[in-house]
């Protein structure tokens, strides 16, 4: 941990059941009299977005764009914000899964930067206030936390990469957690976005940023998805399992904002850029792989783990120089839970990642800005070997890298 | 000690720092090819803190890098926040990735080609510190392909 920290976390969280009908409440509070709705053509068809729609009755909305692809681009964002300009809106409301969210956070810094194009704000803490743009985030799936980060990842299709913006100007004011917009999310969706949670708040707990706040975000993050993960991957009707994992994956999205990530979705951002995985998938696949790599200089942190990820009658049971593997192996057990229950895959074999490509993957891995806070110097030959591993891992795997 | 003081120092280290970058250049592998990897004519400042040394590169593909007397406004800038917190880096008592999780420095431009830059840093840090710095301050410690005192003195007779 390193002696000197920063947290931020200004979000206002507005969390349960029915919270989607404040919506209107909370933009007339942020002085929002024509937003932006941005979401996408699927949460548009299945009726997610009518209940959003539906809280907003009487006021008027400026546009509705939901022609966002599943991993948003640079050039999504500037049609987005050149929309929220022709339309004269003055605020933005968010409804969908990472990408909703990051392409709302990449309109936000082009409106409030007064800038045309993307690629000129590019950066880490560098951006200054700007102007106003009120933003209101409201996730639909429960495993981004986008909801609660500082951080966009937007796709830059010319290089083929997924790039990082890192500003707290990328902060939501509002983020609001309805159990009934992530209640139509199919199992193995519900199962691979709940991994990504679970990655996220194993990162924040054992990056160099760590720091005593964003460990106690993530542990009870960690908490949530051991309790509710598997409930809500069987049971999707299950308000309390939902409600449960959403705010699991708001705490794990403020822990890891102010933590950062490491070796695991340095690989994920690659493999999402290079070969298209979806990076829920990703990030299942490669948890266990990338927390076998980092354990050398993990051993105390992952023993810690423990507690969060299996309660305390394990914890206490385990012998302390076993807490760090046994913290691994469950992770392993709960993917393959997971597996059984909805097919999610577990390599990257089965997920059609070409390994030929791997090479390109592990250059765009090392230029990965979560490399910088992983515990342990990631090089190339490491990340191949992780991606071999993880191409086709052999059942009960316990390999070191 | 004095800001003016921990100013000069930072100016000598960010002089030394361009001339072994230079150096390893040509003779290791690992920083040319690095190196090579950016697009031509790609602009780099090191800024100390406000009113602090600054150091700007141009990756030119004759000489790998060259230093840049008077850029105003480069691709990528790493500015710390302050001159102290640039001097913790510079002397060696704090690695790269612990001053970015120290949030010691902020980043302007694209933080995909930064990195390879912070790796090129990282080489240098390995030949110019003594091992029981880089020990602290490295998470590995890259093999030194020439010894220090060789790139010491190929540094003091570089040209920039």
């Amino acid at each position: 941990m390193t002696s000197y920290f920063e947290f931020a976390n200004p979000t206002k969280l507005c969390s349960g059941t029915g919270a989607v009908n404040n919506l209107g409440y909370e933009l007339e509070i942020l002085g929002v009299h024509n937003p932006l709705i941005l979401s996408d053509a699927v949460l548009e068809k299945i009726g997610t977005l009518s209940l959003v729609i539906k809280a907003l009755e009487g006021r008027k909305i400026g546009r509705i764009f939901t022609d966002i692809p599943r991993d948003s681009s640079v050039e999504t964002v500037n049609e987005a914000a050149a929309q929220y300009r022709a339309y004269g809106c003055d605020g933005i409301v968010a409804v969908g899964g990472g990408s909703v969210l990051d392409t709302a956070k990449g309109v936000r810094l082009l409106i409030s930067q007064t800038c045309e194009d993307l690629l000129e704000l590019m950066g880490c803490e560098c951006l200054p206030a700007g102007k106003r743009v009120p933003f209101v985030a409201i996730p639909t799936t429960a495993g981004t936390g986008s909801e609660a980060t500082a951080v966009a990842v937007i796709r830059n299709t010319e290089k083929n990469i997924k790039m990082e913006y890192i500003s707290q100007q990328l902060m939501p004011d509002v983020a609001i957690l309805d159990p009934r917009m992530t209640m139509t999310l199919p199992p193995r969706v519900t199962a691979s976005t709940g991994m990504d949670t679970l990655c996220h708040a194993i990162e924040a707990y054992s990056c160099l940023q760590k720091n005593p706040l964003s460990d106690a975000y993530a542990a009870k993050a960690m908490e949530l998805v051991r309790k509710n993960l598997l409930h809500a991957t069987r049971f999707g009707h299950s308000r309390e399992a939902r409600l449960a994992m959403a705010n699991a994956s708001f705490l794990a999205g403020a822990a890891f904002s102010n933590s950062m990530v490491g070796v695991v979705h340095a690989i994920g951002h690659a493999l999402g850029g290079v070969c298209h995985i979806a990076h829920g998938d990703a990030m299942n696949i490669l948890l266990p792989a990338g927390m076998r790599f980092n354990r050398k200089v993990c051993q105390n942190e992952y023993a810690q783990l423990l507690l969060y990820l299996a309660g305390p009658e394990v914890y206490f049971k385990t012998p302390e120089n076993r807490r760090a593997d046994r913290a691994i192996a469950e992770v392993v057990h709960l993917r393959k839970k997971l597996n059984r229950l909805t097919g999610l895959p577990l390599t990257l074999k089965e997920v059609g990642a070409d390994p030929a490509k791997f090479p390109e993957v592990a250059a765009a891995a090392l230029n990965d800005g979560a490399v910088i806070v992983n515990p342990r110097q990631v090089t190339y030959e490491a990340v191949i070997r992780i991606l071999e591993y993880c191409y086709e891992e052999r059942e009960n795997g316990h390999g070191r890298h | 000690m004095k800001k003016e003081i921990l100013t000069q120092l930072n100016r000598t280290v960010l002089a030394v720092l361009l001339r072994a970058l230079r150096v390893l250049y040509r003779e290791d592998k690992r920083v040319r090819d690095e190196v090579d990897s950016w697009p031509d004519g790609l602009t780099l400042k090191l800024k100390c803190g406000p009113g602090g040394a600054v150091l700007a590169l141009q990756k030119s593909g004759a000489h790998g890098i060259r230093r840049l007397r008077a850029a105003q406004h480069t691709d990528i800038t790493m500015n710390f926040k302050s001159v102290q917190g640039a001097f913790r880096v510079l002397s060696g008592q704090v690695g790269i990735s612990e001053a970015y999780a120290r949030h010691l420095f902020s980043l302007e431009g694209d933080i995909y080609q930064t990195m390879s830059f912070v790796r090129c840093v990282e080489y240098a840090e390995a030949y110019l510190f003594p091992r029981v710095m880089t020990k602290r301050i490295l998470r590995e410690i890259p093999e030194k392909r020439l010894s220090t005192l060789h790139v010491y003195m190929l540094s003091a007779v570089e040209h920039v």
